[in-house]
């Protein structure tokens, strides 16, 4: 007996010991291996994978240079928005090593996804730079369009799992055999909401500084130093869980059939999450940037398959 | 309650035929509808392994023809006629996407009221064969450009196929080649047939086609 409960602290201390690896070492990962494949596929060699890293350290040790019209919301809003994204990113299942949080609701975490857009929304309108305001209205016009996909396709699992937890639906477990369509679907709407979320390519061009064409880069135009520092690692942060989210569906639609071994889950999480890296890579490297008048067409998309998930959903449901 | 593996594959068909109306750009659409045929070609090979029937012949022709022969047809037409994109369709595409969601909801209800609909077993192979036949029929309402009126009819056709196919759990060898045949001379012919009035109109706006001109 004893043993048996050393055995699942020992358990839970690794699972806490990876969770903390990973919050280091995954996002700026991804974010490398991203560039280093658009590069390869633009036939340059690239920064090396670990860029990330050093960016981050040479940023922090910048000094910084804060516009004297700003209040202390202008710097906060760095801070608040990475301890809304490491609260995020404790509880989002978004590998299957890390401990589950029993309780993390689904909608607990579309708010505070919209928690912290709302700050950096804030602080953008707060520095009061012309092209902050206007990065500003087209990322709150963006969540408009893009919030209901990403409520109806997790809540479109919650109704088929007959909970709101996201750690029961993403637990590997098969008290409910779901179809396979429905994870799928899921984990592609997921990934397309991911695209707009995180500014890459068919909505925003994360690489531009053309101040008519960007979203989210026109919100961070006036942060530097430390600051800055901070909400890049926020935005990678913020790819690693969406994409890890993504990764965890198209996952369960692979083994609806429940895999008991733990270490292939985690590998294959892991090994997910680059391959949605390189999707992310091919398409920014084949697709052009969309018209901001088109761009609506293209959110249709991740609504219309999450409304489809809902759609099937209910009607197993009610089967 | 789970799906069967047969139901999942249609569904995913009625997916792909739905995805179809949300963009009005040719290519993408005809890559859509080859996704589309691919998933009832394999819906086909399902059943023949379920049935134990030879549909597998069927199955092979509808690749061949239907999801590889048909798209890459109507993609040299498109290179040949110069068109890239639907202009002016009658409801806007994201609007009709959605739109054949709510068709597809609708569809349950009716695979629910039809007689010859077998019960629990049938109903979910009912419900997406009705929904692509919706959307091959809004395909065909909305749009103006006639490539897009051939997609619409595909579409329907293989909405009636899949309807066959999941009710009766497969026609008679001879009549599904038949179908197939006609299926694509039609397409043929009518492919053939835009040269024509791409000739002579100068345009393939299937609704300008009612006012007579002199040569």
């Amino acid at each position: 007996m004893l043993s048996f409960a050393v055995g699942q602290a020992l358990q839970i201390v690794a699972q806490c010991v990876g969770l903390v690896v990973s919050l280091m070492v995954i996002p700026p990962i991804t974010v490398g291996t991203i560039r280093k494949i658009k590069a390869r596929l633009q036939n340059r060699i690239g920064a090396p994978l670990f860029q990330p890293f050093f960016d981050l350290r040479k940023l922090s040790m910048k000094g910084e240079t804060v516009s004297k019209e700003t209040s202390w919301l202008f710097r906060a809003t760095a801070v608040i928005n990475l301890s809304i994204m490491l609260l995020l990113a404790c509880l989002v299942p978004w590998l299957s090593f890390t401990p589950a949080v029993f309780g993390c609701d689904l909608f607990l975490i579309i708010y505070l996804f919209a928690l912290s857009r709302f700050f950096t929304v804030l602080s953008a309108l707060d520095s009061g730079s012309a092209f902050s305001g206007f990065g500003a209205s087209r990322e709150v016009t963006l969540a408009l369009l893009v919030e209901p996909a990403i409520v109806l396709c997790l809540a479109s699992l919650g109704v088929a799992f007959h909970s709101s937890d996201l750690c029961t639906v993403f637990s590997f477990t098969n008290t409910a055999p779901v179809p396979w369509i429905l994870w799928f679907l899921a984990g592609s709407g997921l990934f397309l909401t991911s695209l707009i979320e995180l500014s890459r390519m068919p909505v925003d061009d994360p690489t531009t500084h053309l101040e008519l064409t960007m979203v989210h880069e026109a919100m961070i135009l006036e942060n530097s130093g430390t600051n800055l520092a901070l909400i890049e690692y926020t935005h990678f942060l913020k790819l690693a869980v969406l994409l890890g989210l993504s990764t965890q569906c198209i996952l369960h639609a692979l083994m609806t059939r429940g895999i008991a071994d733990e270490l292939v889950r985690g590998v294959a999480s892991l090994v997910g999450i680059g391959i949605l890296a390189l999707t992310i890579a091919v398409i920014e490297s084949t697709a052009v940037k969309m018209r901001w008048s088109k761009v609506p067409e293209f959110i249709a998309y991740p609504v219309a398959i999450s409304l489809l998930c809902m759609l099937i959903a209910v009607l197993r449901w009610t089967k | 309650m789970t799906l069967d593996t047969y139901e999942v594959i249609a569904l995913f068909a009625a997916v792909a035929a739905i995805l179809m109306l949300g963009t009005t750009h040719l290519r993408l659409n005809l890559t859509f509808y080859c996704l589309h045929t691919l998933a009832i070609a394999a819906e086909t090979a399902w059943i023949s392994y379920l049935s134990g029937e030879p549909q597998h012949l069927i199955a092979a022709a509808g690749v061949l023809v239907k999801a590889l022969g048909i798209p890459i047809f109507l993609g040299w037409i498109i290179r040949k006629l110069d068109v890239d994109s639907d202009v002016g369709t009658y409801l806007p595409a994201p609007l009709c996407m959605h739109l054949g969601i709510v068709m597809l909801g609708v569809s349950y209800l009716l695979s629910n009221q039809i007689p010859g609909v077998n019960g629990d077993d049938a109903t979910f192979g009912a419900t997406s064969a009705i929904g692509i036949l919706f959307c091959g029929i809004l395909l065909m309402l909305t749009r103006k450009v006639a490539i897009s009126q051939i997609v619409g009819f595909l579409v329907i056709e293989n909405g009636i196929y899949l309807f066959a196919l999941t009710q009766t759990r497969g026609m008679p060898l001879i009549i599904e080649m038949g179908l197939l045949l006609e299926v694509l001379v039609a397409v043929m012919i009518t492919g053939l047939l835009l040269f024509n009035i791409k000739k002579s109109f100068e345009h393939i706006d299937v609704t300008q086609l009612t006012e007579l001109r002199d040569q």
